[in-house]
């Protein structure tokens, strides 16, 4: 599995240029489920340390600190040089350690692209296991600007993508709800960057074709090969609040155990992978 | 009145000049005042009309209460919010039904988009916030999902479509105290919805586009707007109409009275001319020296149109009486004027006096209000005395053919009833005087127990009469919820004196309790814990603060973990998290006994009556700590520990709407404030909630050394009701030593001076007393009149006396006097009481309360004013007589011990009086000052009525 991964990412590196040159037959399917691959879906695993800031439009400052640990449950059959083209289910484990009296809090997800994710909630103090249902993924993660949905992905299938325009860098893609009622905008517009289809911002609209809320990748490096998001923002227009998350210690394919991400493993987290 | 005789006959001789001159001055004002308004740009070195209707701006910006409360609204992100409430009692199920569901939904969506860009910066919005909209589509519920399952939700994300669907909404609602008795009434017929603005001064517009769009709706409900900022705005609106009526309606009928006594349209022109000029000045002048249109001094046309026309009346009295002996209007007017200049000088100045010592108030508004009526009254005084006298000689002789003959002719006839009842009065105070004395006495008394039953309150929302929209509203809406009123509580943790030493000194305490802790856990934990204790005893000798020593000390573990050998690395980490926990220490809204002290604060408020509800972080806490464990009732309570109250809010904010916390604590968790609502806005309300707070928090000491500090509107208006109620006693104290002064002079006697001023007296204490007694609030307005009737009832005391005392001369004797003294006297004081107390009653018609009540109180005090005049003058004079017509001839003032002693203590006093509020200088040594003072002062007193001009000349 490892292998496969960086099999791939060396055919990421070397089909760069070819790409530009057929870039523009491209289908905004190709380039939606690209972006979703290499936003949520690089590598079979991966590990970041998060540190958030969240500021106010007071300019005050709260700040947060904690692991995000990521299983693919990737189809085994992946063929050894071919793009890893997963974007399925998986599993998030999110430890906090900061601010200290959250220290040892875990949130877990199991993200599933058809049906609702499972969610679980530890509470060290407390000392609780708890499921969490909620009937949308737009609420906030955490206290941040940033939603549940922006840390483990908007699955594609839930708007219809349109390429409204190919810059020299970006693909410009308008993604609009099939169901509005479950979602507070009408529609969202990406910048796709042409060579890494990072998403490098996206801009959200409301009812009333008001820009509300910005995203933007601000520092991109390559990670064991994969181009990734080290540095992001999201912008509240209304609240003027604006939360970054800086990653650290970034590794993909660390050949995490699927048994981690289990109720058993919330109130023992797993050390090894959180160094 | 050697330069009172000069100007007249300079008028006199240049009435072109004069009109010319007066013309141009009110042309010119009203240019000034009006161009900026309606070219902003063209005239922008101008001042504009400014409009103010807050009730904050009772009190001066740099207020403490008001700096706080800006710096509280700013922190926790607070708004002026409109209250919107929708109730349906038709309906079974109220209005938790799925069609007034819907219509609620669509009037929220509706009211997301009542925001604009601002006119003068475009790139800000101004109008409804969004994102702090409180209504059931945008407020989150949490509940049980199930076994083990809590589950996060809008609590209305789209209209309901069923029965079930709509009830479930309320049953939801219900089990949220944050939505319950806010959002949704307790008897599920009403649902109330929260509209926070971006600045009061827009709410005027919100209210209005809120109203239209519910005019598209049709159904069993009935909607009701309220809230402070709209009953503000919506008072300034209607004030601009009020004035645009009010005060041609006053013109109108001083013009109609005036009409019915001289029956010459010619004549009375001018004294509208006059009364119409000192308005247009007046307002001119205050709007181009910048000042802002506030209630109080929107009424300033409605004052100074009767007073202006006032010493008109009296000169055309006399023109009217007099031209018939002469026929020649010159010759006429100047005599005239030779007999009225100094009573009106003197009537103007003390009415000048009454209002502009509403200066000496801590108020602004009112201190702006009594200098431009006063201003007002001066300058109507100035045009009396040089355009009248024009104007006269603008009239052509031939149309005075006639003049003066009708009145002559109905007013010899005695058989008027003023005529026959005027007399009658005269007769009993001479004939009872005693009686009438003792009359005044026991009327005195009763009202000096009625002034101590006064109550002191206000509130705006009553500035509208009660059938007014803004007050059903407000009826309703307190009817089924815990109150539309906001008040907010905020409690501050006092100073820790600790000393950064003293700090390091428990640190290092924790430090090692820390250690043994995870010494078996982390081996390598004594190494990396010692450096820690090292670096901390180092820095305690250095540090300045609390803080700086935590920073620095997180740098130096920062700086260790980052070069530490791998099996140092969890101990570091864990030096890291002790470090932050220190910090943590000083969030003292996340610590359990913080926020049980508020919970139980909260329990207490709800014992008062007026207090129908709290919300505060404590509620939000025992919200999540119940639903986190599975909806148990008994688990509705504070969590034991700060890391499990910190869990709760974390939970808490992974909701839509994560920033409403910050609305109850600041994100540093060193200040919280509890919401409380008011069934009532009414300032005594407001303090007794605060008294009772005040005696809560010393019974029980809050933790932390909290301190419990008050903001919101509710709150100020009682600060500045306050201070309006000590600084009208000063202003009232001041006004009457510097009137009593005036009148020492005018009469050249301390005793007379006295004299003149029992009726004023007397009526203030009545209609001050009658108040108490009829439990009529002494607010805003009220305080204001106490000048104003001290201004206009010594009138009738310098007219009264100063025609009882010449005639005096002519009979020698009161027996004789008193007689002719209720003639055409007396008439004169009648006819002024029904010229301007009717004059005032247009105001009655009001659908604004402070007019109103101005308008009845003016009617009331000129009434008591006139009849107090009447009657205790002449019984005091029949009694006194011996001493207030003394056989020995007046002497100069200076001459006169007594007098100029009295003259010293009250020129003494109101220095005093005046330096004390100014520049607060306590009673005792101003006392000091005051008294030593008059005593060398009545010493030169002595000397100077010792000298030999004073000597009394032989008889001849």
């Amino acid at each position: 599995m490892l292998k496969t991964g960086r099999l791939f990412a060396l055919a990421v590196l070397l089909c760069a240029p070819s790409q530009l040159l057929w870039a523009g037959e491209i289908s905004v399917e190709t380039i939606i489920n690209k972006t979703n691959c290499v936003s949520y879906y690089q590598g079979d695993d991966g590990r970041a340390k998060c540190f958030m800031t969240i500021t106010d439009s007071q300019g005050r400052i709260r700040r947060r600190k904690f692991i995000i640990l990521r299983r693919d449950e990737a189809p085994k059959e992946g063929v050894e040089g071919e793009p890893d083209q997963y974007c399925g289910d998986q599993k998030f484990y999110v430890y906090f350690q900061r601010p200290a009296d959250v220290n040892k809090m875990v949130f877990m997800v199991l993200k599933h692209v058809a049906g609702d994710d499972d969610r679980w909630l530890y509470l060290p103090a407390l000392d609780l296991v708890k499921r969490i249902a909620a009937t949308d993924k737009r609420t906030s993660f955490v206290g941040s600007d940033f939603f549940y949905e922006d840390v483990s992905g908007r699955g594609i299938a839930e708007d219809t993508h349109e390429l409204l325009e190919t810059t020299k860098n970006y693909y410009v893609l308008k993604n609009i709800p099939k169901n509005p009622a479950t979602v507070e905008f009408s529609y969202f517009k990406m910048w796709i960057h042409r060579q890494t289809f990072i998403p490098v911002k996206i801009e959200y609209y409301d009812q009333r074709g008001e820009k509300y809320r910005v995203y933007e990748a601000l520092k991109v490096d390559t990670i064991q090969g994969y181009p990734t998001v080290i540095k992001s923002r999201m912008k509240d227009l209304r609240t003027k609040g604006e939360t970054v998350i800086e990653y650290s210690g970034v590794r993909y394919n660390m050949g995490l155990p699927d048994n981690i991400f289990s109720e058993r493993y919330l109130r023992r987290p797993p050390k090894k992978y959180l160094k | 009145m050697k330069i009172g005789s000069s100007i007249v006959r300079f008028s006199v001789d240049r009435p072109r000049l004069i009109t010319g001159l007066m013309l141009l001055a009110t042309i010119f004002l009203l240019l000034t005042a009006t161009l900026p308004s309606i070219w902003p740009h063209t005239f922008s070195a101008l001042h504009p009309v400014k409009i103010d209707t807050d009730p904050e701006n009772m009190l001066p910006k740099e207020e403490a209460v008001r700096v706080f409360h800006d710096r509280m609204k700013r922190e926790l992100s607070l708004y002026d919010m409109i209250v919107l409430g929708v109730v349906n009692e038709v309906h079974p199920d109220g209005v938790f039904n799925p069609e007034s569901l819907r219509k609620i939904y669509e009037l929220t969506e509706y009211a997301k988009t009542l925001h604009w860009q601002d006119k003068e910066n475009p790139a800000k919005r101004v109008g409804v916030i969004e994102v702090d909209i409180i209504a059931p589509s945008t407020v989150d519920n949490i509940e049980q999902g199930g076994l083990g399952v809590v589950k996060f939700e809008w609590l209305m994300s789209s209209p309901p479509k069923t029965r079930a669907a709509a009830l479930a909404v309320r049953q939801k609602a219900e089990r949220i105290p944050f939505l319950k008795g806010t959002v949704i009434s307790e008897d599920g017929k009403a649902l109330c919805m929260y509209l926070p603005l971006s600045s009061k001064d827009i709410s005027y517009r919100v209210y209005a586009d809120l109203k239209e769009k519910i005019a598209t709706f049709s159904g069993d409900e009935r909607y009701f707007i309220t809230g402070l900022p709209v009953a503000e705005d919506t008072f300034g609106v209607e004030m601009f109409k009020q004035m645009a009526i009010s005060a041609p309606i006053a013109m109108l009928v001083i013009f109609l009275l005036m009409f019915f006594f001289f029956r010459r349209l010619i004549f009375i022109i001018s004294p509208m001319i006059v009364a119409l000029v000192s308005v247009i000045c007046t307002m001119g002048l205050l709007i181009t020296t910048g000042n802002t249109i506030h209630i109080m001094n929107s009424m300033i046309p409605i004052f100074i149109m009767p007073i202006a026309v006032l010493d008109a009346i009296h000169i055309l009295s006399e023109f009217f009486d007099r031209y018939q002996e002469t026929k020649d209007r010159r010759t006429t007017i100047l005599n005239v004027m030779d007999t009225l200049f100094v009573p009106m000088l003197y009537t103007s100045l003390t009415t000048a006096v009454g209002f502009a010592s509403l200066a000496l108030t801590p108020i602004p508004p009112v201190q702006v209000f009594g200098l431009f009526v006063a201003l007002g009254v001066m300058l109507a005084w100035v045009m009396t005395i040089t355009f009248i006298p024009a104007f006269v000689m603008f009239i052509p002789q031939s149309s005075l053919e006639n003049f003066g003959l009708a009145f002559t002719e109905s007013d010899a006839n005695t058989d008027s009833p003023l005529s026959r009842f005027l007399p009658w009065i005269g007769r009993i105070t001479y004939q009872h005087a005693k009686a009438v004395m003792v009359t005044t006495l026991i009327l005195a008394i009763i009202a000096g127990y009625g002034i101590s039953r006064i109550q002191i309150n206000d509130n705006p929302i009553k500035w509208f009469t009660p059938s007014h929209p803004i007050r059903v509203a407000d009826r309703i809406l307190n009817k089924h919820f815990g109150g539309t009123y906001m008040a907010y509580l905020a409690l501050i943790p006092g100073q820790n004196g600790e000393s950064p030493g003293q700090y390091a000194d428990a640190l290092a305490d924790a430090l090692a309790t820390r250690t043994e802790e995870l010494g078996a856990e982390i081996p390598a934990i004594k190494i990396v814990f010692g450096a820690l204790g090292g670096e901390l005893v180092r820095l305690s000798r250095t540090a300045p603060s609390r803080t700086e020593l935590l920073d620095a000390l997180e740098s130096f573990a920062d700086a260790q973990a980052g070069l530490a050998p791998a099996d140092q690395f969890d101990a570091w980490d864990e030096a890291l998290l002790f470090i932050d926990q220190q910090r943590q220490r000083e969030q003292v809204f996340k610590q359990p006994q913080a926020l049980t002290y508020m919970a139980g604060l909260q329990k207490y408020l709800l014992t008062i009556s007026v207090v129908g509800k709290s919300n505060s972080l404590a509620d939000i806490v025992k919200t999540v700590h119940r639903e986190l464990l599975s909806g148990d009732p008994k688990q509705f309570r504070i969590p034991d520990s700060a890391n499990a109250v910190a869990q709760c809010l974390i939970t808490y904010q992974n909701s839509h709407r994560p920033h409403d916390l910050w609305h109850f604590v600041t994100p540093d968790y060193r200040k919280s404030s509890i919401w409380i609502q008011l069934k009532s806005g009414d300032n005594r309300d407001m303090a007794r909630v605060v008294k009772a707070v005040d005696n809560y928090v010393a019974a029980n000491p809050p933790p932390f050394n909290l301190t419990p500090q008050w903001f919101g509107l509710t709150y100020i208006n009682v600060i500045w009701q306050d201070k309006m109620v000590s600084g009208m006693l000063q202003a009232f104290l001041g006004s009457f030593l510097v009137v009593l002064l005036m009148m020492i002079i005018l009469f050249r006697s301390a005793l007379w001076g006295i004299l003149s001023m029992v009726p004023l007296t007397i009526t203030i204490a009545l209609i001050y007393g009658a108040i108490g007694l009829f439990g009529k609030d002494y607010d805003m307005p009220v305080a204001v009149l106490s000048s104003l009737s001290l201004g206009l009832a010594v009138d009738y005391a310098i007219h009264f006396l100063a025609r009882s005392r010449s005639l005096y001369e002519r009979y020698g004797s009161w027996s004789a006097t008193a007689g002719p003294v209720f003639g055409e006297p007396a008439r004169a004081i009648a006819r002024n009481v029904v010229v301007i107390g009717v004059g005032f009653l247009p105001l009655l018609a009001a659908p604004l309360v402070p007019y109103q009540t101005v308008g009845m109180f003016i009617a009331a005090i000129l009434l008591t004013a006139g009849i107090a005049s009447l009657m205790i003058l002449p019984s005091m004079i029949t009694l006194f007589e011996p001493w207030l017509f003394p056989k020995t001839p007046t002497r100069s003032l200076s001459c006169q011990c007594t007098t100029c002693m009295v003259v010293v203590v009250l020129t003494v006093a109101l220095v005093a009086v005046n330096v004390h509020q100014f520049l607060s200088v306590g009673w005792t040594s101003l006392t000091w000052v005051s008294l030593t003072t008059i005593l060398i002062l009545a010493g030169i007193c002595i000397l100077m009525s010792r000298r030999q001009g004073c000597k009394p000349k032989p008889p001849a």
